[in-house]
């Protein structure tokens, strides 16, 4: 497949990621976008709940914590998204993950619970190998 | 706050763009009579989509906020059409918890010079309770003031019979869901025919919103619906816009009194 076949494969595939910093969304946008991937971007729970059902997507990737008041509503969207879309993968993101979050995690349906600071090609490499199965 | 950035974008000015779409009179020969104020939220956002501006809204239970900033928009926009009504949508749970709201309607038309008397307040509702005591008050001034009643959505989710019976509406407005090619669905012929008759018993019009084809119009017009909405007559229009159009439609039809 070349590149351009590659690219235009991708932009079928959707992802939504979720970030209550923009910094840290905005770069994710700009990278999956450069991958060829389709991004849509959310900061607040409420605002990824609104769009999950309003759109499909192929992948969700969350913080874990969307508030600064020590929330956990990444788990929240977990959950929505195993109740609600059949077939999308989610992948939780955390830099205050215990093994007890982790474990609610993978129990509410995530595919992949990851620590950061994570590098965005890692990153990467998850989402595709979801994306693959 | 970082968590409420975007409710704080769609109370901001400007944040919400209100539309206009046309409400047109098939009985005889079409007339317009209206449009039902719509909203779009804060531009280049994801709460763009009025879909899951109202979804977000409705999870945040800000509707009350943005009931006031939707109606403060689509005032303050609104074509000027003389006779012509203009329909806000407004959550029954507004109506209940925002005793007030009733008092900021009337003050929102009397600065913009809208007569009460041509306002319609389409009530939506996906969530219940409400205060159904608050609901009921404000049901009451509303009709007291001359403003009519339209309940949106009939027959989907919260929109239902107790809702008919609750608010004796003067509108039932038939969701584009039981529209869509009714004209070759005889089970959507046969709900919009019961809507319809229970209408004529409360002495309300019917309203179908997503007309698109001439077929579903004329299928309409033989079961008895009055009003339609829809593509078929016009996309959702900005206010120079709607009032242009209007203005053509007059030219064309004989306004109706």
């Amino acid at each position: 497949m070349s590149i351009s076949e590659s690219i235009m494969a991708r932009q079928q595939i959707r992802i939504l990621m979720v970030d209550d910093e923009e910094l840290i969304v905005s770069a994710m946008r700009k990278y999956f976008e450069g991958l060829g991937y389709a991004v849509d971007t959310a900061h607040e729970l409420e605002e990824a709940q609104a769009l999950l059902a309003n759109y499909h997507y192929d992948l969700v990737i969350a913080d874990l914590r969307l508030t600064g008041f020590g929330g956990v509503e990444g788990l929240e969207i977990v959950s929505d998204v195993h109740q609600r879309c059949a077939g999308t993968r989610v992948v939780l993101l955390s830099a205050f993950g215990t093994p007890e979050i982790e474990r609610e995690s993978y129990n509410r349906g995530a595919d992949a619970f990851l620590h950061k600071p994570k590098a965005m090609m890692e990153l990467a490499q998850v989402a595709r190998n979801l994306l693959a199965n | 706050m970082p968590e409420h950035r975007a409710l704080n974008a769609i109370l901001a000015p400007g944040g919400i763009t209100p539309f206009y779409q046309p409400i047109v009179d098939i009985l005889g020969e079409p007339a317009i009579v209206g449009f039902e104020c719509l909203s779009r939220g804060p531009r280049g956002t994801n709460l763009e989509s009025a879909k899951v501006l109202f979804d977000y809204v409705r999870l945040k239970r800000e509707e009350t906020l943005v009931d006031r900033a939707c109606v403060a928009a689509a005032l303050s926009e609104a074509p000027r059409t003389p006779g012509l009504r203009l329909n806000v949508n407004v959550h029954a749970s507004t109506l209940g918890r925002d005793a007030d709201f009733v008092d900021f309607l009337r003050h929102t038309a009397k600065t913009h010079d809208i007569e009460l008397s041509l306002l319609t307040v389409e009530i939506v509702e996906h969530a219940p309770p409400w205060n159904s005591l608050g609901f009921s008050k404000a049901l009451a001034r509303l009709r007291d003031l001359g403003v009519r009643i339209a309940l949106d959505d009939v027959g989907l989710g919260q929109s239902n019979f107790k809702m008919i019976l609750d608010v004796a509406p003067d509108y039932l407005k038939i969701d584009r869901y039981f529209v869509e090619d009714c004209e070759s669905d005889e089970n959507r012929k046969a709900v919009i025919g019961a809507v319809t008759s229970l209408a004529r018993h409360f002495h309300a019009v019917v309203v179908a919103e997503g007309v698109e084809r001439i077929e579903t119009c004329e299928t309409l017009r033989h079961i008895g619906v009055r009003q339609v909405q829809g593509y078929l007559f016009g996309m959702n229009l900005a206010s120079p816009e709607a009032s242009e159009y209007a203005d053509q439609f007059a030219t064309m039809y004989r306004p109706r009194p």
